[in-house]
C-alpha cells in the first residue's frame, strides 16, 4: 500500500515535470530559431529595430549584433537547464520590452516589419505579433514562478537538513 | 535567489558579448554605423529633381498606395511583390541611370529595405533614398 501510494505520488509529481520540460523546450526553440534567422542577418535586423524609432541607430546596430546571440543562448540555457533561471528571467525582460515597443509603435502609427522574428515576420499583422508575444510572455513567467519556487524549495529542504 | 538569479543573468549576457562582438567586427564594412543609410545615398528632392531624366524614381509603397498617386514616371517597386515587380523595373533601367527611392514619408522603412536589395541582391549601383519620402515629394510639389 505504501509502495503503491509512493508510485502514484511519483507518477503525479512527474507528469506536471514532463509537461514543464516540454514548454521549456517549445519556449527555447522558440528564441533560439528567432535569434538564428536575426543573426543571419544582423544588418536587417537593425534597419527592423530602427523601424520602432525608439533608439538611436548606432545603438539599435550594436543591440542588432548582440541580442540575437542573447536570445540564443537564452534558449539553449532552458533546453540544458544550466543558467535556466538567468535564461528565463533575460526572455521575460526581453519580450516584455518588445511586447512594449511593439504596443508604442501601434499608437505611435509606425509601420512595424519586425516582428519577433525579425524581418521574416515582416507580413504578419498587429495582432499576430500580439498574441505570439502574450503567449511567450504568460509561459516565460509561469516557468519562472515555478522555478523560483522549486529553488526555493529546494532552498528550504537544505536549511531544514542544516538544522 | 537574487543573487544567484542576476549571476546567471550576468554570465549569459556576457556570454552572448563574444558571438556579437566578432560578428560585429566581421560586419564592420556591411554596415553604416552612423545612421540608417549613409549620407552618401541619401538624396532630397530638388537634387534628384535635378537630376531629370537621368534619375529613375521607384516607389517603395504598397501598390494601393502607388495606385492613389506617385511622383510622375515612378515605378512601383514594393517588397510585397518583389519577384514580380523587379523584372518590369530592370527593363527600364540602365547604368548610367540614378535611382532615387522613396516611401510614404521620413519614417517609413520601405525605401531603404528596397533600395538595399536593388543594391546588394540586383547589384545595382547609384541607388539612393529620397530624403523625407513622398510626404516631402508633394511639400516640394
Amino acid at each position: 500500500m505504501t509502495s503503491a501510494t509512493s508510485n502514484i505520488k511519483y507518477q503525479t509529481s512527474n507528469i506536471p515535470q514532463f509537461v514543464w520540460r516540454i514548454v521549456d523546450v517549445i519556449i527555447a526553440a522558440v528564441f533560439i530559431y528567432a535569434g538564428a534567422i536575426k543573426a543571419l542577418d544582423p544588418v536587417q535586423f537593425a534597419h527592423d529595430i530602427d523601424n520602432y524609432k525608439i533608439l538611436p541607430w548606432t545603438v539599435g546596430a550594436g543591440l542588432a549584433f548582440y541580442l540575437p546571440w542573447l536570445e540564443i543562448f537564452c534558449g539553449l540555457a532552458l533546453i540544458v537547464r544550466r543558467l535556466y533561471l538567468g535564461g528565463l528571467s533575460i526572455l521575460t525582460a526581453l519580450i516584455s520590452v518588445f511586447l512594449v515597443a511593439t504596443i508604442a509603435a501601434k499608437v505611435r502609427g509606425l509601420d512595424i516589419t519586425c516582428g519577433c522574428f525579425g524581418h521574416a515576420s515582416q507580413h504578419w499583422n498587429f495582432s499576430a505579433h500580439l498574441t505570439l508575444d502574450l503567449l511567450l510572455l504568460g509561459a516565460l513567467i509561469i516557468l519562472l514562478l515555478r522555478s523560483g519556487r522549486d529553488f526555493r524549495s529546494a532552498w528550504q529542504i537544505l536549511n531544514d537538513q542544516e538544522t | 535567489m537574487k543573487f544567484s538569479l542576476a549571476c546567471q543573468a550576468l554570465i549569459l549576457a556576457a556570454f552572448s558579448l563574444l558571438p556579437g562582438v566578432g560578428q560585429a567586427i566581421y560586419f564592420r564594412d556591411k554596415i553604416s554605423w552612423q545612421s540608417p543609410v549613409p549620407a552618401s545615398e541619401m538624396v532630397t528632392v530638388v537634387q534628384a529633381r535635378a537630376w531629370g531624366g537621368n534619375a529613375i524614381w521607384v516607389d517603395a509603397r504598397p501598390d494601393n498606395e502607388f495606385a492613389r498617386d506617385h511622383v510622375p514616371g515612378a515605378l512601383s517597386l514594393n517588397e510585397d511583390r518583389w519577384g514580380e515587380l523587379l523584372p518590369l523595373f530592370l527593363a527600364e533601367w540602365s547604368p548610367e541611370k540614378k535611382i532615387v527611392v522613396y516611401c510614404s514619408s521620413q519614417g517609413c522603412n520601405a525605401s531603404r529595405e528596397v533600395a538595399r536589395r536593388l543594391h546588394n541582391e540586383a547589384q545595382l549601383k547609384n541607388v539612393f533614398v529620397l530624403e523625407g519620402g513622398w510626404e516631402e515629394w508633394l511639400k516640394k510639389k
